[in-house]
This record gives structure tokens, C-alpha cells and sequence, in this order.
């Protein structure tokens, strides 16, 4: 057991096994986070003068982006630890492209509201269009420390980093992402329902 | 050196400052969480020579205050400034990081045999945070308009609009800041405590092990992660309210001559954002305190602590019940009158678990041999403190008889006494009973004595009579009482009050003194100065960076074998059974 | 200043607890060996007789206070409803006390018996399961009766007057920082208000379109009601959270900007009755903001009479309507 080697060989730096415990925790705090903003949006939801308006397409389009580039990480993850070479390396480059898609969907699809007339904030606005753009920029705010992750993920299969024994970095920054892919799904549902009409 | 098998010698700055040693990171959070806490009772103090003696010119604020005091008198909105730097320093900085701070990192490891932290960078990165938000919290004092004014609990509008009160201008700007960063802190603190409990556990520490102050802080960090982001969120939508003009918690207001263009928004909103934290947040200020005394009255009466498994069982149990009772904060704020019942049900049911540990705590003292270490006293004060504070809750717990007292001087001496005076006895019982470990030297123990008996005498001097205000229904956070003839009566108490606060601010120079006089010149500490069992006493006086020189000892045993019959005084953990004996059951 | 003690405060103890651990190597310092547990027993046995000490202390300074200020907490309840409230205040306090006094002489007397004897060989005694589900079911016994006399009396309190019934419609008006109140005047309804529409002497933003509303009386400074007859109030705020606390109805609730929240009681002595109760010739009912609102939150009054229904009906008559 690595707890009982013998003070000479103990590293110093960081657990490694203790990572992916470490990563999980921080998921139910961020749980806990969209938690208590969607529950004031549910409770908000309830005043006369919350507002329904349509969403644009675009948050379709950015779903699926989503969605496409978890399959894209998942499938070089496991190609990874087959041992292949060339084919992770490309995917890992489509997944980035993909969530970098993903971001562009999602401000396409807030401009799209602004033009439509729907505020987040001043006196045109209603709370309901005040909780979208805030969830929505949340979530993409989380969404960035991803696409460092998946950059850093990209890089180092670049440089041939990762096979069949070392794929921690990757499993760490995959966990993450299909938690935000997720996050989004739920996100998109819950105001789709709320939200729009 | 005991550590010359470390190949590397560190910088100052590596092994001081930016350390990623836990006992080092522990002592840090000790260290800023104490100096806050110290600004925080200064201030109490300052605001209590007002409300005892009302419009007296007092050169200490000239001095200490300057511009928020008017000729020696505190102005009005400065008073409510100091209220709220008040509860906020002492309930997040010193009770949470500062408590939890220190004995979490301090023992956690140590008790469980680990050598560290699952991850020291982490646990860097969560003391340099909260420093920095130490800071802005500081800054926030000297602003323009003064720091924030609106009470602890921030409460929009009063929070979000500066033309309600000067210090909703850049001090609570700043205020959140600093609070988005404690938070920040909070979480990765608490993430690294929850992996490390989990995931490094010596071989042979079982859950059913643990000494109960590992498990008081597991009961925390968790309460930590799964309330802190919703306290994030609400403080958010704050932001977004001050700052960018929405309006999740505004509606219907006329301000400073003008009707603002808000609208749908909703103030209770804000309070169950808040109260979903801010009352886990209790217990995460006083659970690491009941842990602490656990280990410490079991220690020093040596005798097992009674009920082990009925001790974690009610930190789980008032850890659960913590997160369905934020209603009763709100009982007079027009909610459902159904929610106000089912909140009455789990805020009294929360009185089972705490008579279970009570009665625990007072089975444990039958028949022991109590060996009064400064530490065991403070251990026995927040025994006293937990059940007088802790009585008076089943009054506020109750909708129907919250509806009078409500926001009174009842309420500020009920928490004061049971999470205030609990959580700071906790900490000084900790500080006297890990300081050996700490710092390797012993503190004076006729000082600590004389330290404890001040402190009870004057603590309670100044929270008890306060319930008698409530029941008067002196409301809590008047600057002063004069305005109403039928609070006369109490010119007199409050002046008592105030002379116990002041008593009690210059008895604890006492701590202070014997805690930086043993730094220097203490006693040398012997390894296991009180015979304990835990595994922190089998390392070495001398601090190493792995703690353990050789391996790490292996675990045989419950932390609470005192006084097992035909065997040793005190077994430690590590000791492997004897031939024939059998586990102690528990 | 503060900010710049604050500062100084924070630097000297860094630089002495770094001093220190830069020092720490000269620990040959202090060579000694002391076995730390060997406690004087004189010692202890005065550590004994001090708790015991601040047991009996304790208790006189208790008796002290409720002998020296017992007398001036609130009168008993002006409200229907409030002699409830008061009566499972009562019991609570009783059942507190008991346990209070039981628990703290039970600790107190331990720990004086049981002070260090190195003779005395502690027994070893970690669990006994009857014991346990004793404290555990004994509490849970005494919160059924406190919780279901609480839940009877906060659903009765809490219960809005039938729209039927015979009753005075107050609105109190909070803002920061004077109360207002409105009566609703003959027709039993308050007519509406909107912020937008506070506009000069219309600082409630009255409706003076509304027909509900011309009939409304607005009080300032103190207002009048009649005893044994239900009151219904309706709070609102302007500008931040206040709370309306009349602590001899034993009445609080919150004005939150935005909403409109009620309570309602019925006055049972009036002004008169409660004077000659109290024997205080200067005794009044008083409306006090109960949340903090801003700087002169402390200052935040308003005057209470309760009269006979005469007295009550010749006061509201002298008032003028709104339009």
C-alpha cells in the first residue's frame, strides 16, 4: 500500500490516487452550486411577472455539440488505452473543437435572444431572461476550465504523453467534461421548461 | 535531524510560507484565524462601551476608529458597520478557517496516519486564499462609506442598494468579494479533508476507529461542500443585483426619491439561499468543537468516551437534520404557516441528538479519574455552554414562541452561548491539548487554569443576562436602547454587561501571553504528554515533513482504551492486542 | 486606524511565530523531562471545588437577575392569542429550568467527586444501550408535547381572519425610517398603491384612481384600536426589509418590499387596563422595527393605544379620508 511506504520513497507532492476522489467531491459541490441557482429560479418562477420567451435554434445546435464531442473524447479515451496512437489524437482535437463550438453556439444563441428583445438585465428584462443568460454564462465559465484541460489533454497526446499505463490526466479531464456536458443537458431542459414557450 | 532522510533541504519561503506541510499549513490558519478573531472581539468591545453606556465620549474609538467615531461616540451607521464586521469575522474567519482550519489540518493526518494531505498543493492554495480574503475583509474597514453595514446575514435590499445605507457601497462590494473567496477556500479546504479522510486512511483505521474528532471534521467538510455553494450562488445573484441592474431580489422599491425599475424579485429569496448555508454553517463551527472535547474529556478522565458509536451517530444525525431546518430563521417573514410547522418539527428534533451527546459527555466524566488540564476545563465549559445555549434553542425552535422573541437580545444570547462560546471553548481546549504537538513545548498550566476561569465567569456575564433583554424585547442591533422608556430598567444591565465584555477582552491577554511565552520558553513537551491513545503522540516532538521517520504504524484498536481492565493504563492505537484480549465492544 | 492596527496586529504575530520557528533548533534550551500527567492532586481537588464554586455562583447571579430585572420583562400578553403564547412559554421554561438545573448540577457534581485521586482506578464502561435509548427516548417524549402545543397554537395564530367576520383592516407601511398606518375605512378594503406611484404627500403611492381607496385613513405618529375586537394587518415596505414588532401582542412580522404579508390579533386590555396591570402611569403599546433597515433603525417607533370601541370609533372619526 502507498500509505505505508516507508518515508524515504514518499513523494511529496501530490496523491495521485487521491485525485479522482478529490475531482468527484468538487462535482457535488458544483452540483450543489446549479442547485441553489436553479431552485431560485423555480422559486422566482412563481411571481406574476415572470416572463416565457422563445429559444433560438442555436441552443439546439450547441447541444448537440456537446453531446457529439463527449462521444469524440470518450471514444479517444478508450482508443488511448488501447494503445493507439494516431487516431486519439485527432479526436481529442475534434472534442476541443467541438466544445470551443459549443461556446460559440452559446453566444450566437445570446445575441440572438438580445436582438429577439429579451434583456438580462434593466427595466425590459424580466428575472426569467435574468436567470437564462446567468446559468447559461455559468456554466460556460466552468465549461473554459475545461477546454484548458482538454488543450492540456491535446498537447501532451501531441507528445506522445499518454498510453496504455498513463491516462490519469485524461480520465480527470473526461470525468469533468461529461459532467458538463451533462450540467448542459439538465440546464437546457430545466429552462427550456421554465423559460421558454 | 530526525528528517535528514528527506533529501531536500527547503527555502524559508518553501517550508514558511508557501509550505504544503499540513502541520505548518495548520498553524498558519491558527495564527490569521486567531489575529481575526481578536479584531473581531476588539470591535465587540467597542460597540458593547457603546450600548452600556450610550453617547459616551470614549478616546479608545477615537483612537481605534477615527473617522467612524464622532468625538469618541461611535456614529450610528458605524455602529451597525461594527456589528457586522463582528459576526462576519468571528462566525467565517475564526470559527470556521480558524477553527476548523487549524485542527482539521492539524490532526487529520495525524490521526488517521497519513503522511499528508491528499494533496499539499490544495491545502496551500486553500490558507492562501482565505489570507487574501482576510485581507479584502481588512481593506473593506477603510473604505469610503465604511465596510458593510448590514448585518452578517446581508439581507437585500438593505445589502444591495447603497442609498439604504452608506456601507452597502464599496464595502459590501468588498465584503462579497472577500466572502466569494472564503468560500472559494472553504470548498478546496474541505475537498482535500473529505479525499484525505477517505482515501488515506492507515492501514487498519476503519471507520469504527476514527477517533471522534476525525469524524466531527469528515461531519463538517461534508457539510461544507454541500452548503458553501449555495451560499456562492446567493452571494452571485447579489453581485448581479448591485452590479449589473437585475433583480432577483428586488421588487417594489422606492429609495432615495425615486421608485426603482425592479421588478419580480423577491427578498425571502435571498434568505433561503442564505439560511441553506447559514445553518449547516453553525454546525460546521460547532461540530469540530464537540469533536475536540470528545477526544479531550475522554483523555483526561481516563476512561473510554461513552457511546462511541451513539457520539457519531448524533454528529450524523445533527449534521442531516442541519439542512432542513433553514426555515426557522424565517419564521416571521410571511412564509407558508404549513413550511413554519414542518420547520418547527426538524429544528426541535435536532434536540435528540444534542441530549444524546450531552448525556454522553456527563457518563463519560461518572467514574473517571478527570485530571483538570486547562484543556479538560474548557472541555467541561463547553459541556455547560452547549446544554444552556442549547436549551434556550428549543424556545427560538418553536414558531409560536420565535414569533416574540425573534431577532431579540434572546437570540443573540442564545447563540452566542451555544455556538459561539462552545465553538471558542472548543478551540482553546484544542489549542491547550494539541499545543505539545504543535509547537513541542507546553503551555503554563496554572494560566491556562486561570485563563479558563475568566473566561467562563465573564462569558457567561455577558450572555446570560441578554436573554433577560430578549424577554423584554429589546430588539438586537440598536445602537442604542434610549429611544424606548420602557427599556429604562436595563440602563443597569447593560452597563454590567459591558464591564463582563471588557473583563472578558483582557483576560484573554492571558492566552495570549502564555501562548507566545511557551512558543519561546515552554516546558520541552515529552511525545505523549497526556497519555493519549490517538496516533498523533507516536511521532516525533520534533516536526518532520512525512511525520512518521520510519514506516507508518499500523492500527489494532479503537482510540479509547483508558483503564481497560487487566490491561495498561492507556493502550494506543498501534498496539497490537495481547494474547487473549479481546476488541473493547462499542 | 483600525485598518492600520489591524495590519500591525497581523505582521508582529507572523514575524514572532516565524521568529520562533526559525529558532526552534535551539530546543537543547530546555532539557528537562517532565511526565506531564503527574498532576498535583491538591491542585485538582481545587479545580473540584472551584466548579462546584461557579455551580452555586452561577445559580445566585441567575437569581440575582430574575430578582433585580424579573420584574421588568414584558407584562403578561395584551393579545388573545398571546396568552397562549405565554402560557407554553411557561411551560417550556419550567421543562428548561428543570433540565438546565439537573444537567448542570449532575456535571458539576461529577466533576468535583470524580477530581484526579491517584488511588481511584476509573471504570471502564464504553456503551450500554438501555441507557442510551433512555436520553434518546426521553427528549424525543417532551418535543411531541412542545411540538404539538406548539404546532395548535402557531396554525391558530397564523390562521387570516374570515372575510366575514367583524373586524379593523390596518395596513402598516414601513420605510426607512417612520411608520405609517392605513386604515381601510368604511368600506372594509384598502385600495391599491404602487411605488410608482408615490408622488409628493402620497408617500404610500396610493391609487387615486381607486375608488377603494378614498375612504382609507392615513395615521401617522400613533394609531388607535378598539379592544376584544380582531384586527387584521396587512404590512408593506418601501425601500428595505423592517419588521413590525409589538412585543406586548406578542406580534412580529416582517415588511418585505415586494410583498404584502399579514397578521392579525385581537387587543385584550386597553391602554387604561394595562397601565393600572403594569402600575406604570406612563405605560403605552409600542410598534418597534425589529430588522435591521439603516442608521436610525434604532429610532424606528410608533405609538399603540387599544380603547374601549366608543373612544376608538370618536378617534377614527376625527381622522380625515384620504380624497
Amino acid at each position: 500500500m502507498e500509505n505505508n511506504l516507508s518515508i524515504s520513497n514518499y513523494r511529496f507532492s501530490e496523491n495521485k490516487k487521491a485525485l479522482e476522489p478529490l475531482l468527484w467531491i468538487g462535482l457535488v459541490s458544483i452540483i450543489m452550486f446549479f442547485a441553489g441557482l436553479t431552485s431560485a429560479v423555480i422559486v422566482s418562477s412563481t411571481n406574476a411577472s415572470w416572463k416565457m420567451f422563445s429559444l433560438p435554434n442555436t441552443f439546439l445546435y450547441s447541444t448537440i455539440a456537446i453531446i457529439l464531442s463527449s462521444l469524440t473524447y470518450q471514444i479517444g479515451f478508450m482508443l488511448v488505452k488501447k494503445n493507439n496512437v494516431i487516431v486519439p489524437k485527432l479526436l481529442f482535437i475534434t472534442t476541443l473543437i467541438l466544445g470551443l463550438a459549443f461556446i460559440y453556439f452559446q453566444y450566437i444563441g445570446l445575441s440572438n435572444l438580445y436582438q429577439q428583445g429579451v434583456y438580462a438585465t434593466g427595466s425590459q428584462s424580466s428575472n426569467s431572461s435574468s436567470f437564462f443568460y446567468v446559468l447559461t454564462v455559468l456554466h460556460v465559465v466552468h465549461l473554459l476550465f475545461g477546454i484548458i484541460s482538454l488543450g492540456v489533454v491535446s498537447t501532451k497526446s501531441m507528445m506522445n504523453k499518454y498510453n496504455r499505463d498513463n491516462f490519469l490526466g485524461i480520465k480527470l479531464s473526461l470525468t469533468y467534461w461529461h459532467f458538463l456536458g451533462l450540467l448542459w443537458l439538465y440546464l437546457f431542459f430545466f429552462l427550456t421548461n421554465m423559460m421558454s414557450n | 535531524m530526525a528528517n535528514s532522510a528527506i533529501a531536500h533541504q527547503e527555502s524559508f519561503i518553501s517550508k514558511y510560507i508557501f509550505s504544503r506541510d499540513h502541520k505548518m499549513i495548520a498553524k498558519q490558519f491558527m495564527i490569521t484565524g486567531f489575529t481575526m478573531g481578536f479584531i473581531g472581539i476588539v470591535m465587540s468591545v467597542l460597540f458593547r462601551l457603546q450600548l452600556g453606556w450610550p453617547g459616551e465620549k470614549f478616546w479608545i474609538n477615537d483612537l481605534l476608529l477615527g473617522s467612524w467615531a464622532n468625538g469618541g461616540v461611535i456614529a450610528p451607521d458605524k455602529y451597525l458597520a461594527l456589528v457586522t464586521m463582528h459576526g462576519t469575522i468571528m462566525v467565517f474567519f475564526m470559527l470556521t478557517a480558524g477553527l476548523s482550519g487549524t485542527f482539521s489540518n492539524l490532526l487529520i493526518p495525524l490521526q488517521i496516519g497519513a503522511r499528508d494531505m491528499a494533496s499539499g498543493f490544495i491545502n496551500m492554495l486553500s490558507y492562501w486564499i482565505f489570507f487574501v480574503s482576510c485581507i479584502v475583509m481588512l481593506v473593506s474597514l477603510g473604505v469610503e462609506g465604511g465596510a458593510a453595514s448590514a448585518g452578517w446575514t446581508i439581507y437585500p435590499p438593505l445589502s444591495a442598494l447603497p442609498e439604504a445605507i452608506p456601507g452597502s457601497g464599496l464595502g459590501m462590494t468588498l465584503w462579497l468579494v472577500a466572502m466569494a473567496l472564503f468560500i472559494t477556500s472553504s470548498l478546496i479546504g474541505s475537498l482535500n479533508y473529505i479525499v484525505t479522510i477517505i482515501n488515506l486512511r492507515t492501514k487498519g483505521m476503519n471507520f469504527m476507529r476514527l477517533p471522534l474528532t476525525i469524524w466531527s471534521f469528515l461531519v463538517t467538510a461534508i457539510l461544507g461542500v454541500l452548503s458553501f455553494p449555495v451560499l456562492l450562488s446567493a452571494v452571485l445573484l447579489l453581485v448581479f443585483d448591485r452590479s449589473f441592474g437585475t433583480s432577483f431580489y428586488l421588487s417594489d422599491i422606492y429609495i432615495a426619491g425615486q421608485a426603482l425599475e425592479r421588478f419580480g424579485g423577491s427578498p425571502i429569496l435571498f434568505q433561503h439561499l442564505f439560511w441553506f448555508l447559514g445553518h449547516p454553517e453553525v454546525y460546521i463551527v460547532l461540530l469540530p468543537s464537540l469533536g475536540i472535547t470528545s477526544e479531550i474529556v475522554s483523555t483526561m478522565s481516563r476512561k473510554p468516551i461513552f457511546g462511541y458509536k451513539f457520539m457519531i451517530g448524533s454528529i450524523l444525525a445533527i449534521g442531516g437534520l442541519s439542512f432542513i431546518v433553514w426555515g426557522h430563521h424565517m419564521f416571521v417573514t410571511g412564509m407558508n404557516p404549513f413550511l413554519g410547522a414542518v420547520f418547527t418539527i426538524t429544528t426541535l428534533l435536532i434536540a435528540i441528538p444534542s441530549a444524546i451527546k450531552v448525556f454522553n459527555y456527563l457518563t463519560t466524566l461518572w467514574r473517571g479519574n478527570i485530571i483538570f488540564s486547562p484543556a479538560m476545563l474548557f472541555s467541561i465549559g463547553l459541556i455547560s455552554t452547549f446544554i444552556t445555549g442549547g436549551l434556550t434553542g428549543l424556545i427560538l425552535g418553536d414558531a409560536t414562541l420565535d414569533i416574540n422573541v425573534h431577532d431579540t437580545y434572546f437570540v443573540v444570547g442564545h447563540f452566542h452561548i451555544v455556538m459561539g462560546l462552545s465553538a471558542v471553548f472548543g478551540t482553546f481546549a484544542g489549542v491547550y491539548h494539541w499545543f505539545p504537538k504543535m509547537f513541542g513545548k507546553m503551555m503554563n498550566n496554572t494560566w491556562g487554569q486561570i485563563h479558563f476561569w475568566i473566561t467562563i465567569v465573564t462569558a457567561y456575564g455577558v450572555f446570560f443576562p441578554m436573554h433577560f433583554l430578549g424577554l423584554a424585547g429589546v430588539p438586537r442591533r440598536y445602537y442604542t436602547n434610549s429611544t424606548f422608556p420602557m427599556f429604562d430598567d436595563f440602563v443597569n444591565l447593560n452597563e454590567i454587561i459591558s464591564m463582563f465584555a471588557i473583563v472578558a477582552f483582557i483576560g484573554q491577554f492571558i492566552f495570549i501571553f502564555n501562548f507566545l511565552y511557551s512558543i519561546y520558553k515552554g516546558k520541552k513537551a515529552t511525545q505523549n504528554p497526556w497519555n493519549s491513545n490517538t496516533l498523533e503522540w507516536t511521532t516525533p516532538v520534533e516536526h518532520i515533513h512525512g511525520n512518521w521517520p520510519g514506516e507508518i504504524p499500523e492500527v489494532h484498536r479503537w482510540p479509547y482504551d483508558y483503564n481497560k481492565p487487566g490491561y495498561e493504563e492507556f493502550i494506543p492505537q498501534n498496539i497490537p492486542l495481547k494474547e487473549g484480549e479481546t476488541q473493547s465492544s462499542h | 486606524m483600525l485598518l492600520l492596527s489591524a495590519f500591525a496586529f497581523i505582521l508582529i504575530l507572523f514575524l514572532i511565530t516565524f521568529i520562533y520557528l526559525k529558532g526552534s533548533d535551539f530546543k537543547e534550551m530546555f532539557k528537562e523531562n517532565p511526565d506531564d500527567l503527574k498532576f498535583d492532586e491538591q491542585e485538582n481537588k481545587i479545580q473540584g471545588w472551584l466548579f462546584v464554586a461557579f455551580g452555586v455562583g452561577f445559580l445566585l447571579f441567575i437569581l440575582f437577575l430574575i430578582f433585580k430585572w424579573g420584574g421588568s420583562l414584558l407584562p403578561k400578553a395584551a393579545s388573545v392569542h398571546g396568552t397562549e403564547v405565554d402560557s407554553l412559554m411557561l411551560l417550556t421554561g419550567i421543562i428548561i429550568g428543570i433540565v438546565f438545573l439537573v444537567t448542570h448540577v449532575l456535571l458539576f457534581a461529577l466533576v468535583y467527586k470524580y477530581a484526579y485521586n491517584k488511588n481511584r482506578k476509573p471504570t471502564f464502561f464504553t456503551h450500554n444501550l438501555k441507557l442510551e435509548l433512555l436520553w434518546t427516548a426521553i427528549p424525543a417524549l417532551v418535543l411531541v408535547l412542545l411540538i404539538s402545543i406548539g404546532l395548535y397554537n402557531w396554525n391558530s395564530i397564523m390562521k387570516p381572519l374570515d372575510d366575514k367576520e367583524d373586524k379593523v383592516l390596518i395596513e402598516i407601511y414601513a420605510k426607512q425610517f417612520d411608520w405609517t398606518a392605513r386604515y381601510a375605512g368604511k368600506d372594509g378594503k384598502l385600495g391599491r398603491a404602487s411605488v410608482f406611484l408615490i408622488k409628493g404627500n402620497n408617500f404610500l403611492g396610493i391609487d387615486t384612481t381607486d375608488v377603494v381607496s378614498f375612504d382609507d385613513k392615513i395615521i401617522k405618529n400613533e394609531f388607535h384600536l378598539p379592544v376584544n375586537k380582531p384586527v387584521q394587518f396587512v404590512f408593506r415596505s418601501q425601500d428595505v426589509i423592517h419588521s413590525a414588532y409589538m412585543p406586548h401582542f406578542r406580534a412580529q412580522m416582517n415588511c418585505v418590499p415586494g410583498l404584502k404579508t399579514q397578521f392579525n390579533f385581537t387587543p385584550k386590555y386597553t391602554t387604561q387596563e394595562m397601565r393600572r396591570i403594569t402600575k406604570n402611569p406612563d405605560f403605552d403599546y409600542v410598534l418597534l422595527c425589529n430588522k435591521i433597515c439603516g442608521m436610525a433603525h434604532f429610532a424606528m417607533k410608533m405609538k399603540i393605544v387599544v380603547e374601549s370601541q366608543e373612544d376608538y370609533d370618536k378617534w377614527l372619526a376625527s381622522n380625515p379620508t384620504f380624497k
